[in-house]
């Protein structure tokens, strides 16, 4: 018997190769997603390390010494004691006669230490390793020689080819070097091309030197100025252990102040940008399985409702509901494994296209390779094939039962059905809104579980899909006389046979929204992102053109501006707006603290607040009434509450407190930082000296124009370091928006199954409804009609999806940005809600469906009537 | 053990393709750049080179000769766990002079480098199946990597052979620790090594250690043991001069240690295993020793639990054939030494392995025969794969042998390096 019935429901899938190709489609399409979305993820998550190395370094730590600098012994024991990330830096500020007597950065490094610290490494030793990227990746390997002349040779230094350029030096030149009164010769054995933007503009400032002889050059020998050091994920248990390995013996073998800190801007904003970053993607993948089920369900319970009338035969002829149900399990185990190894397939083809596509257009080879050869995560495969599996045994379980429940008669009708579909969408309904009040509840947990946060996003997502059917029905419902108006009987047809087939069109629907909310999620999340990293620029690198003396001692000194510098810059044109800094330690009670003054009247705009009292229009005017800021780090070391704090300082007056309008971000220093008006400063303070000056250009005013300008006027005045921060502003983000590129292959990909599995579903629709076609262009309609028909059905649909996921799509980005990144890691986003991903996402949904709608319009319209009825 | 130097040109092309990566500190960012253009090479020529028999002094000469161009410390050796487990290990320190003596220019900075120092470290866990092999390079100088004669110690970074100061009782080891056979006792064979002071001289027990992590495992690896010497230094070729081919230059200094008692423990992950066996030790120095017809080596050290040891190294040329220079050495349980010319041993390789990776076709087991000395040894690999991946392809593996000598069954472990199968040595010069 069971043999025989294994027989019926293979012959069935033979006989109809159109509807198993569906359904294979359809389970293969929802792991592809699944698949897929996580590759993505995997390359945009790379993407973003890559940028935020490229803008912070790989060091995480650095072990410091006091104002004399680091014994260089605390190097070889660390890697005596096998800290192996760790690199030693010899640096200050040199100046040259050949190389226009303005301040350079001699940087004197070991090569032989720097693997780890290079970002690209894969791409660098390409040629040597063996790597399949061949000799494509930037940082061709070069000879031995070269490097035998820069280890071997006192005074050896590589320049940028720019530099060499600007001051017409070349391979053998010998430059003089000032080292703060300290002279030596040194001599160029090699020329640098820069490989980016951010390159090309540190390498401007910048003398590369092997660390002997840097050390001679600055008459540091004995000493380093510290080591770099990488330290694994804070989280992990490495991070301990090394941690605590690297301080032991930095503290228990030497005598001196060494002491490890973390690296400003690693430990602040940066870092927890790119912990949130992942922790987003992570959510987005989850969304991935929401659409990976409902499409699978989707062509699942389609191909078991198909078969009633065939369950219903069996069951006549006395099949019993077990033995039907067998069949139905055993069959969907089979597809489903098949269906899954091929979503593995399509998945990994669809991710890489996906992400080849969006990396297109990103013209920096290395970037470029890194992410599209990110290795697919096994887990992810594994995940794929077990969810495909049983979601299919479970989508095909439900009908199944029904089916074989159902008495023999009624299971012989379709209608009986849909009565039933359109009799639990009630239900459904309540289900879905208590999905979305159990997510909300979830979130509502005050925790920093990223699970708990996680499974309120999944219910809230599912809750959301779950109101499909009901707003089916009440679009369809509310189309109905408009698009009657409109359109006349094929305009009242249309919703009328989208609500006719609602437990068909309604999972669609549910499948088609959630993926174009997906992609309002990631445009939203992205936007925030964006937002976030152009504000935490503009703190970190302040004003358009930065002045400031150079200085490279751990603790901040306070070099003052000479004050005919200050007059030349001023008289400087293009200047729209200028503004001056003082920062110097002052003394406090509970010992010296770090106090910047700034004449900004509007200093609190760009900082990134921990915590404020009030809104930022009131942290705004109670700092222009005698309140200051405090830095994060300070507020930890003082012990200082998130309001109401204040902060004592000695002044020239006497000690004063000072209230504290705001806690902001900054890891500049370790030891913690007041900020106040410079008015302020000054009526405490008898100081009239300035540290730094921020200049904001006029519009139009070409920052490296200008700051070549400045630094031939202040030539022989004083040694000032000139940033050109807006540039420098300019190059970071487009760096970071390199990253942003990548998760537009989020978006590529919910699109594409959004598109494939509503198409896949509509197909499955029409073909069901072949006779009803049949008897539609019998009793009169044309072929124009008809294919109007189609396609007004299947924008209807997409038009309820597309509504649908807009407030979900917003929602999703709300809860990631407002509960979990503010819970998980304290870093509230600023929103950027853009219109346009809005917009677009309807415009997708729409497109999508009425796209999807073609095919079948046409195939349908073929159709001669006489063989659509055939079956009577 | 021919020429193992020259060949890390490359990982030095690495760090150079590397070059200017470097690491910005205050507004930190890694810069991107390559070499476009660079001063020219320092003349070569002006190395000491080996070109005849010298004498060797101890420990003098243990410690580094940097005016030859390259040097190598090569400990190798067959550990077996109280539980049974076998493993073999090889922990190598490479010294590589940078620029000529005379080029050489005095240095304020202790971190002025005329030396590089690279290491290799491999593990054979033959139980597990697997072969571990790492590197690392640094510059000889600020302590970070460096060797010196007395007290001994050479290292790189927290890999390190140095010597424990007091002469450790070894008479409780077997000389055959690690073998089946008989119980052995401390060599009683005069040194024809003298130390400065003309007396016979021994070389003091030292300790020998190695970590290392394997990311791709997600693996600890470590190494730590305490080596004592059962015989005094064999000076190898004509007194320690070893020739590799026709030219008086083309040879090295080369001295082996070829029992080694060794005790103490690896470490493979959360498994700890106490260990004991039998090490090897070469120390070769030269200044270019191969030729250019010369494009790779088969070289053996056994050590048999009749406590004698053989060396034999066979030149491979390009055409397939055995290079004259081809030789080796017999040490015998009391330390005197025979040696042999390319025409008295055969060396018949008796299988072949592809490696998965390189494509390399190696021997994969020879039978070594020594009719003279009625010495018939069959030689297999303790595990197929030891393939050293590190900058350039080598094989290096610990093997097991069995065999006859003098009509008497033997049995014992050694060590053997294969060279130039994955891809012609001849590009690495």
């Amino acid at each position: 018997m069971n043999r025989t019935l294994y027989n019926v429901g293979w012959r069935y899938q033979l006989c109809h190769p159109w509807q198993t190709f569906l359904m294979i489609l359809g389970i293969a399409l929802g792991v592809a997603v699944m698949v897929a979305i996580d590759l993505a993820n995997s390359a945009a998550s790379r993407a973003f390390d890559l940028s935020t190395d490229a803008v912070a370094g790989r060091a995480t730590h650095q072990v410091i010494g006091g104002p004399a600098g680091l014994d260089e012994a605390v190097y070889t024991q660390l890697r005596a004691a096998g800290v192996r990330d760790v690199a030693p830096v010899v640096t200050d500020y040199v100046t040259s006669p050949q190389l226009g007597d303005r301040p350079l950065q001699l940087l004197g490094v070991d090569p032989f230490a720097e693997a780890p610290f290079r970002s690209y490494l894969a791409g660098a030793t390409a040629g040597a390793q063996g790597s399949s990227y061949g000799g494509a990746a930037p940082g061709t390997p070069v000879g031995l020689d070269q490097l035998v002349a820069f280890l071997t040779r006192p005074g050896a230094l590589l320049i940028s080819e720019g530099l060499a350029a600007e001051y017409g030096l070349a391979v053998g030149d010998a430059v003089s070097l000032d080292a703060s009164g300290r002279a030596s010769t040194g001599v160029i054995v090699g020329l640098l091309r820069p490989e980016d933007g951010l390159t090309r503009r540190a390498l401007d400032g910048m003398i590369l030197a092997d660390i002997a002889s840097a050390q001679e050059a600055l008459g540091m020998v004995g000493r380093l100025s510290h080591v770099d050091v990488i330290l694994p994920d804070v989280r992990s248990d490495d991070f301990s252990r090394l941690a605590t390995k690297t301080t032991e013996v930095v503290t228990t073998n030497l005598p001196s102040d060494a002491q490890l800190v973390p690296v400003g801007a690693r430990s602040g904003a940066l870092e927890q940008m790119t912990t949130a970053f992942r922790t987003n993607l992570t959510a987005l993948s989850l969304l991935a399985l929401v659409v990976g089920m409902f499409l699978i369900y989707n062509s699942m319970t389609f191909s078991v409702v198909q078969r009633r009338p065939l369950f219903g035969t069996l069951r006549c002829l006395g099949v019993t509901r077990a033995e039907i149900g067998r069949l139905v399990l055993g069959e969907a185990v089979a597809v489903g494994a098949i269906g899954s190894l091929l979503g593995l397939g399509l998945g990994v083809l669809l991710g890489q296209g996906a992400v080849q596509a969006v990396t297109q257009t990103i013209n920096d080879l290395y970037f470029v390779v890194t992410v599209r050869g990110i290795a697919i995560p096994p887990g992810s495969l594994i995940k794929g094939m077990v969810l495909g599996v049983a979601a299919t045994v479970a989508s095909a379980a439900l009908p199944a039962w029904e089916a074989a429940s159902a008495p023999p008669r009624l299971a012989l009708s379709r209608s009986g059905l849909e009565d039933k579909a359109r009799r639990v969408t009630p239900f459904i309904t309540a289900l879905g809104a208590g999905g979305i009040a159990l997510g909300g509840g979830l979130l509502a947990i005050p925790t920093r579980s990223l699970v708990i946060s996680f499974a309120g996003i999944f219910f809230l997502t599912i809750g959301c899909a779950l109101l499909a059917p009901i707003s089916t029905l009440i679009l369809a419902r509310g189309a109905l006389p408009l698009m009657g108006r409109a359109f006349g009987v094929l305009g009242r047809l249309a919703p009328r046979s989208v609500t006719a087939a609602l437990s068909r069109t309604a999972v669609a629907v549910a499948a088609l929204m959630v993926a174009v909310s997906v992609t309002v999620g990631v445009g939203l999340m992205v936007g925030s992102f964006r937002t976030t990293v152009v504000s935490w620029l503009g703190q970190t690198l302040w004003g358009d053109v930065y002045v400031s003396a150079p200085q490279f001692t751990a603790t901040r000194s306070a070099a003052p501006l000479d004050p005919r510098a200050l007059d030349l810059l001023v008289a400087t044109p293009g200047i729209a707006r200028w503004d001056v800094l003082r920062s110097t330690d002052v003394g406090s009670p509970d010992g010296p603290i770090g106090v910047t003054a700034v004449s900004d009247r509007d200093f609190t705009a760009p900082r990134v607040f921990v915590s404020t009292d009030g809104s930022r229009e009131q942290v705004a005017g109670a700092v222009k009434a005698g309140a200051v800021l405090a830095s994060e780090p300070l507020a930890n070391r003082l012990g200082l509450p998130a309001h109401g704090a204040a902060v004592t300082l000695t002044t020239d007056r006497g000690e004063h407190t000072f209230p504290v309008a705001g806690i902001y971000r900054d890891y500049s220093n370790s030891q913690g930082t007041v900020m106040m008006g410079l008015d302020l400063y000054r009526q405490y303070w008898d100081d009239d000296a300035v540290t730094a000056a921020l200049v904001v250009l006029a519009p139009g005013v070409e920052t490296d124009r200008f700051v070549r300008d400045l630094q031939g006027r202040l030539a022989g005045i004083q040694g000032l370091l000139v940033r050109p921060n807006r540039a420098l502003r300019d190059e970071a983000l487009a760096v970071f928006d390199r990253a942003f590129a990548i998760t537009g292959a989020l978006q590529v990909l919910a699109a594409i199954v959004a598109f494939i599995g509503v198409l896949s579903a509509l197909l499955s629709l029409q073909l069901e409804r072949a006779r009803e076609f049949g008897v539609l262009r019998a009793v009169g309609l044309t072929v124009r009609q008809f294919r109007g028909l189609v396609l007004l059905e299947t924008g209807l649909m997409g038009l309820t999806a597309g509504l649908l996921a807009l407030p979900t799509g917003l929602a999703l980005a709300l809860v990631l940005i407002f509960i979990i990144n503010a819970r998980s890691f304290g870093w509230t986003m600023q929103l950027y809600a853009d219109p346009a991903v809005f917009l677009q996402a309807l415009a997708l949904a729409v497109v999508a469906a009425l796209l999807a709608g073609v095919y079948p319009a046409i195939r349908m319209g073929r159709m001669a009537a006489a063989e659509a009825l055939r079956g009577e | 053990m021919i020429g193992k130097h020259l060949r890390w040109v490359i990982p030095l092309l690495a760090i150079v393709g590397a070059s200017a990566w470097f690491f910005w500190p205050k507004a930190p960012a890694p810069l991107r750049a390559s070499l476009v253009a660079a001063a020219a090479p320092a003349d070569v020529a002006g190395f000491a080179r080996a070109e005849g028999p010298r004498e060797i002094v101890f420990p003098a000469d243990r410690g580094p000769h940097d005016d030859y161009q390259t040097e190598w410390w090569y400990y190798t050796g067959n550990l077996t766990a109280e539980t049974g487990e076998h493993f073999g290990y090889q922990l190598t320190f490479f010294r590589r002079a940078l620029v000529p003596p005379d080029d050489r220019a005095a240095r304020d900075s202790a971190w002025g480098a005329d030396q590089v120092y690279m290491a290799h470290f491999a593990l054979t866990d033959v139980s597990g199946g697997r072969h571990y092999s790492f590197e690392r390079l640094a510059r000889g100088a600020a302590g970070v990597a460096g060797a010196q004669a007395d007290p001994y110690r050479v290292w790189l970074e927290d890999w390190e052979v140095a010597e424990i100061g007091a002469t450790a009782d070894v008479s409780g080891i077997e000389a055959s620790a690690g073998l089946s056979g008989q119980a052995g006792q401390p060599a009683k064979a005069s040194s024809p090594v003298a130390a400065s002071d003309g007396a016979p001289w021994r070389p003091r027990p030292a300790r020998l250690r190695a970590a290392a992590f394997d990311p791709n495992l997600n693996l600890n690896l470590s190494l730590d043991l305490t080596l004592s010497d059962f015989k005094p230094p064999v000076l190898q070729g004509d007194r320690g001069y070893s020739r590799k081919g026709p030219e008086p230059g083309n040879a090295s200094y080369y001295v082996s240690r070829t029992r080694i008692a060794s005790e103490g423990t690896v470490a493979v992950g959360d498994k700890v295993f106490q260990v004991s066996g039998l090490s090897w030790m070469d120390q070769e120095w030269s200044t270019s020793a191969l030729g250019p017809e010369q494009v790779g080596w088969d070289w053996f050290s056994i050590q048999l639990d009749d406590e004698t040891e053989l060396m034999a190294f066979q030149l491979r040329r390009a055409d397939g054939s055995v290079d004259a220079f081809s030789s080796g050495t017999l040490i015998a349980a009391d330390g005197t030494t025979r040696q042999l010319g390319p025409g008295d041993f055969t060396l018949t390789p008796t299988a072949t392995w592809r490696s998965p990776r390189t494509g390399g076709d190696y021997p994969a087991a020879w039978v070594l025969a020594v009719p003279a000395a009625d010495l018939r040894l069959e030689i297999t690999p303790w595990l197929a794969d030891q393939e050293m991946q590190v900058s350039y392809t080598y094989w290096e593996g610990a093997v097991r042998v069995t065999g006859t000598s003098a009509g008497q069954p033997v049995v014992g472990n050694g060590y053997v390096e294969l060279t130039g199968y994955a891809g012609s040595m001849q590009g690495q010069f």
